[in-house]
């Protein structure tokens, strides 16, 4: 291996030699033996001519930057190795994330290495230079400012000051210039509502841990909706029965497909997308009645039989908690949140829970203005259109009319549905390797830094449209422009400029002092709301919703993502039509069955497999967004290449499919929810990969051993309970003596534990994706999934709860134990697993023959085997992999290691330093990334550690304790606010 | 019976017999480079610099101290001496004699060795950029390599004040680098095993021999 590579793209030997090291083992053992000590490779030692300032070959520095996974603008810090970035970690100290990172934004670097990236400009479809193409732009641009011609520009949601003045400058510079905004998931509806309302056009910044109660009409705010990250922390701060004395928001979730918010939800109603305005309006009516004001939006009285949800009780919970509750409505719908408003203002909320102080900019779009840039450019009004960040020709219902711009120039990362009708492709960065900048709520400003030079010749919009005007400037020169006009004199106007920019670049972001918004009056004329109109007999209403992983598409061809289980359903690599039980037994579903989904309205059909979901409303069929993007076919061949291996996705076909065009595009708002369909089963059947079953804690009945007691894996307690006699609550383990090892064998130093709090785990994935990354786990591919060989080191066990009334989930993430009677270590035949005095159960890859007796002799199903050699034939992707964790070859088992190389990198510089190792110094990857916070490693033998506190609970317990493996990873048992203690969990 | 007992013979026999040969050839198990000793792209030599020069170990492997590698010098590093020694101090010393006697200007003297360091940095007779070349990395052979699983620090061995020498042996003594230590794990074991884990409490433990001091 190199051991000092002055650039990235010199590549890393070290995967391919890790890999083949046991392989050429044998055989150079015969060479050895005769050639006696010859060298089987010469290894190179190259270092730097020149220095790098912050690089010591071997050691990791962090670069602040901000995500561009999505436009929430979380903190990161990025982790560097020899001059390229190998993690993302989120930054504690930046206020919208506060340290966690979503499964999208850790999986993000990968992206960075994408062979198939654009590299260099495109004209006409062929590979053009940078030259040819300015050229080419600015002619065009002249021509049509000449004729007074009209210029578009469709963009994703931006909020950078830079982006926004070099916008600023292009149309002052020709013109006839319009920007538009869209989002792909788009929220636009809530700012139009505001504009309704209360006369501003804003998307309010929400405040979930204020809330005391949560009631959310299918807004998945904890996975996909907004700002995800945000709210999840958030949302965990309001949860917290430990704190005294203790805080329990109620949460009500009314939603028609199964969302990883409901899942945590004290109270899960199904409620069908065309049953929300009418529940929301006799809500707003009982609340008024309660308030003694009038509200003329609301109608009273318009109860329907067999009414899904018990209004006055919700309206009781709401108005008991007014001035801090929150309603929050994720259906796209104008008329929808326009009651919403009207809740959250009759309960006092604005203010407390909704903040337009510092409102979000985090979704910009506007999908009135989206549906006039249609109009325009299919009357033929628009003469040349720059699209940026955005994928209309996928993401929209309708993409026809892309054809009809004259000159369409879309600056795009990858040769996505929309370059490939463009007629100019200008490359874009990937965010970490180009400066940028943004604003995700007013007066927090982000900064965005490269950590590497950039791997492709690609170039932001910014300095594009600098070039275009005929103003070259350098993507830092003029993002330091925009923040000396915008941020400096806002924030720090005393400081001289370049010792505020260069404080800003090591922290990534910075705080304006802003005044506080005056909310404006509601306003009570207003039109009748338009209630959606329920699906005829024999159709059923469709729901698009986003996935956790693909979200609205962009990341499809990141492998991690793809193999990332859904939180709920479990399934990877495809997307499907959720249905509930009772509609599967109608329709004679099963799991697997294709089915069509066809529309009067529209032609063609969706075709794509069933999955039987359970808590899911009847009339309702959910399919995922973001799947079915051009080129994720690349994947067909993506596991290990075998006798028997099946390609992830048949021949001609693409990861799942694009359920875009089944979009409502509405006037004012893209519409995902309710379009009516019609069903039908096809007869033809495919596996779904879901790993939900294949690790199962459980014991079947007639396994079980005589006599020998059975416990929950999952534990949940009510909120009343935990006040009333936190003592009974929850079954405390009995303290058990029996040690496996005799006296002599007795352990020295920390006990390295960990604790995760189910209460605030909401399963959102971001930990296997922070483990995958960390720990250089393998992509398998579907197949080899579903023959239950995924390699995640860490999964996520989901367990339904309830009944169909409230079917809600508990989450809980399972890794390996560190039992101190490991039932591993004493079958292995060679001793590849064995303990350490620390308390680690340790794998030692290079002793393990791989027998599998470990694994079959672990009760929690936590370890994996190679059963092959996982492809690492990509030099480019390769250098994502973390040089300090041995890539693992075919025929060893691995498993969790609780991070040991963060632990023998704490140790190594606390002796280099010569203190001892403080609490909080080592933070494992699933830790670090967690936005709940909800993991906490330590010392369990110091009883001032964090997780010995945490431990040392009345909530904590050991998964299957009654074996006496003694764990060293400890769960907290979840408290539900509810009011009757949840029926007892079970797998499924 | 008779032929099972022949077996185990001739299998005793033929392990007992490698072990002889292995014992009296000094063949070597595999991954064991003990003695070697590689040919540099630039004859630097350790037995000057360390040796008679006395220059600390660490002023040009500087990662030792706080990485997990110790590094090799950047050639910058090289040119903070060689900058103005250019050649061997008795070379220069006789060129100005010459020139005293021939009432010049003594010449510039460049050695050969360092001519190559000059080249990677792209520099001119003059030791000034020549903008005509690109500078070139050195391409030192590695001595010291520890398979891929094993993931030796520096910075705990450096910091208990471990001699270099300890494992690297006499290298002041070396003009060309050769590896001293077989690097094995039984090597490693050994010394944890006879170390205590705290130089204050000698009667304590040994330091770590946990698998995963090394293996993750």
């Amino acid at each position: 291996m190199n051991q000092h590579d002055q650039s990235p793209l010199e590549g890393d030997a070290a995967a391919s030699s890790r890999r083949s090291f046991l392989k050429l083992a044998g055989f150079s053992f015969a060479t050895a033996a005769v050639s006696g000590c010859s060298r089987g490779r010469i290894e190179k030692a190259i270092p730097y001519l020149v220095p790098a300032e912050e690089i010591t070959p071997g050691r990791a520095y962090f670069v602040a930057t901000t995500c561009g996974a999505c436009s929430a603008g979380c903190g990161v810090l990025a982790k560097c190795r020899d001059g390229r970035p190998i993690k993302l970690e989120g930054n504690p100290a930046q206020p919208v994330n506060r340290g966690g990172l979503c499964a999208v934004g850790q999986a993000a670097v990968l992206s960075l290495y994408d062979a198939q990236r654009l590299d260099g400009p495109m004209r006409g479809g062929a590979p053009a230079t940078w030259e040819a193409v300015d050229q080419d732009v600015r002619a065009r641009l002249a021509a049509i400012k000449a004729s007074g011609g009209r210029i578009v520009l469709l963009t994703g949601t931006l909020h950078g000051p830079s982006t926004r003045a070099a916008i600023d400058r292009f149309a002052q510079h020709f013109g006839n210039v319009r920007h538009v905004m869209y989002d792909a998931l788009s929220v636009a509806a809530i700012a139009l509502a505001h504009q309704r309302t209360h006369g501003v056009r804003v998307l309010p910044a929400l405040h979930f841990d204020r809330a005391r109660v949560i009631v959310s009409f299918a807004a998945d705010f904890l996975a996909t909706w907004i700002s995800p990250v945000e709210f999840t922390a958030d949302y965990a701060l309001g949860r917290n029965p430990d704190a005294s004395p203790p805080i329990c928001s109620r949460h009500i979730q009314l939603e028609s497909c199964f969302s990883l918010s409901g899942s945590r939800a004290d109270q899960r109603i199904p409620l069908a997308p065309w049953q929300v305005v009418p529940v929301l309006e006799r809500l707003c009516a009982a609340i008024a009645q309660r308030s003694g004001r009038a509200c003329t939006a609301a109608r009273a009285g318009v109860a329907a039989a067999g009414d899904p949800v018990d209004i006055e009780a919700l309206a009781d919970e709401l108005w008991q908690a007014r001035g801090h509750g929150l309603v929050v409505c994720g259906q796209n719908d104008v008329s929808a949140q326009v009651l919403v408003n009207r809740l959250n203002a009759l309960l006092d909320n604005y203010g407390v829970t909704l903040d337009l102080t510092r409102a979000s900019q985090q979704r910009l779009g506007n999908d009135a203005e989206l549906h006039e840039l249609q109009r325009a450019v299919s009357a033929g009004e628009v003469d040349l259109m720059i699209v940026q960040g955005q994928n209309p020709a996928y993401d929209l219902p309708d993409a026809s009319w892309l054809d009809k711009v004259p000159t369409l120039i879309v600056c795009a990362s990858t040769l996505d549905e929309t370059a490939a009708r463009a007629h100019l492709v200008c490359p874009e960065p990937h965010f970490l390797e180009a400066w940028d900048d943004g604003e995700p709520h007013q007066g927090v400003y982000t900064l965005t830094q490269p950590t590497l030079p950039s791997l492709r010749r690609a170039r932001t919009l910014r300095e594009s449209l600098a070039r275009w005007i005929g103003d070259p400037q350098s993507d830092l020169e003029l993002v330091k422009a925009a923040w000396r006009d915008v941020v400096h004199a806002r924030v720090a106007a005393a400081e001289p400029f370049d010792a505020f920019f260069h404080r800003v670049q090591s922290d990534a972001f910075v705080v304006a002092p802003v005044q506080d918004a005056v909310l404006p009056a509601l306003r009570e004329d207003d039109a009748a709301p338009l209630a959606m109109a329920p699906p005829a007999a024999g159709e059923h209403g469709l729901v698009l919703y986003a996935s956790s992983a693909m979200q609205d598409g962009r990341h499809a061809h990141n492998p991690w993502l793809q193999e990332l289980p859904d939180p709920i359903t479990k399934v990877v690599w495809d997307n499907y039509a959720c249905v509930s039980p009772a509609l599967a037994s109608a329709l004679c579903l099963a799991t697997g069955d294709h089915v069509r989904i066809t529309s009067p309205e529209l032609k063609g059909a969706l075709e794509l497999p069933a999955l039987v979901q359970p808590g899911q409303h009847d009339q309702v069929i959910a399919v995922a967004l973001g799947y079915g993007r051009r080129g994720t076919d690349r994947f067909a061949r993506i596991g290990p290449q075998w006798l028997q291996a099946e390609p992830t996705v048949a021949a001609g076909a693409l990861v799942g499919v694009n359920a875009a065009p089944w979009i409502r595009a509405g006037e004012l708002a893209l519409g995902y929810h309710g379009r009516a369909v019609r069903v039908a089963r096809t007869g033809r059947r495919s596996q779904l990969a879901c790993t939900q079953d294949h690790h199962r804690l459980e014991v079947p009945e007639h396994l079980r051993p005589h006599g020998g007691e059975v416990r929950d894996a999952v534990r949940t307690t009510t909120l009343a309970t935990w006040l009333s006699s936190p003592e009974r609550a929850l079954l405390r383990e009995p303290e058990r003596d029996g040690q496996l090892w005799p006296a002599d064998h007795r352990r020295r130093g920390p006990h390295w534990g960990m604790v995760v709090d189910l209460n605030a785990c909401t399963g959102c994935s971001a930990c296997v994706i922070a483990c995958q990354a960390e720990n250089n786990v393998p992509v398998v591919g579907k197949d080899e999934v579903a023959r239950h060989r995924e390699m995640h080191w860490l999964r996520i066990d989901r367990y339904y709860q309830g009944d169909g009334a409230s079917t809600t989930a508990v989450h809980q993430p399972m890794m390996c134990q560190h039992c101190g009677n490991a039932p591993c270590e004493t079958v292995c035949p060679v001793l590849a697993t064995v303990h350490s005095k620390d308390g680690l159960n340790q794998q030692v890859y290079n002793r393990c023959v791989g027998t599998r007796y470990c694994a079959n002799n672990c009760p929690y199903k936590v370890r994996r085997f190679n059963w092959f050699d996982y492809p690492h034939t990509d030099q480019l992707q390769n250098m994502v992999l973390n040089p300090d964790v041995t890539v693992r070859s075919r025929g060893v088992m691995e498993k969790c290691s609780l991070c040991v190389q963060r632990i023998a990198e704490a140790k190594a510089e606390a002796r280099r330093q010569g203190v001892p190792i403080k609490d909080g110094d080592i933070e494992p990857a699933c830790q670090q990334s967690c936005p709940a916070s909800a993991i906490t490693f330590g010392d369990l033998d110091d009883p001032g550690s964090a997780a010995a506190r945490k431990a040392a609970s009345l909530r904590a317990y050991a998964v299957l304790g009654e074996l006496n493996v003694a764990p060293s990873v400890r769960y907290l048992a979840q408290v539900a606010n509810r009011d009757h203690k949840g029926s007892a969990a079970h797998a499924g | 019976m008779e032929s099972r007992n022949l077996r185990v013979f001739v299998m005793v026999a033929v392990a007992l017999g490698a072990v002889v040969l292995i014992a009296a050839t000094e063949l070597r198990l595999p991954g064991n480079h003990r003695g070697y000793e590689p040919v540099q792209p630039i004859a630097f030599s350790h037995r000057l610099h360390s040796g008679e020069l006395k220059l600390d170990c660490q002023y040009c492997h500087f990662g030792a101290e706080r990485s997990r590698h110790a590094g090799l010098p950047p050639a910058t590093m090289c040119m903070n001496c060689h900058r103005v020694v250019t050649a061997a101090w008795d070379l220069v010393l006789a060129e100005e004699a010459a020139a005293k006697a021939a009432g010049r200007a003594p010449a510039t003297l460049f050695s050969p060795e360092l001519k190559k360091l000059y080249r990677a940095l792209a520099l001119d007779d003059h030791l000034k950029p020549d903008p005509s070349l690109a500078p070139q990395p050195i391409e030192w052979v590695r001595v010291h390599h520890l398979p891929d699983f094993v993931y030796f620090d520096h910075r705990p061995h450096v910091a208990r004040g471990l001699a270099c020498e300890t494992c690297h042996g006499p290298v002041q003594s070396m003009e060309r680098v050769r590896q001293e230590s077989d690097l094995s794990m039984g090597w490693c074991v050994n010394c944890h095993r006879s170390y205590p884990a705290l130089p204050s409490a000698p009667s304590a433990e040994h330091v770590s021999t946990d698998c995963s001091s090394c293996h993750f």
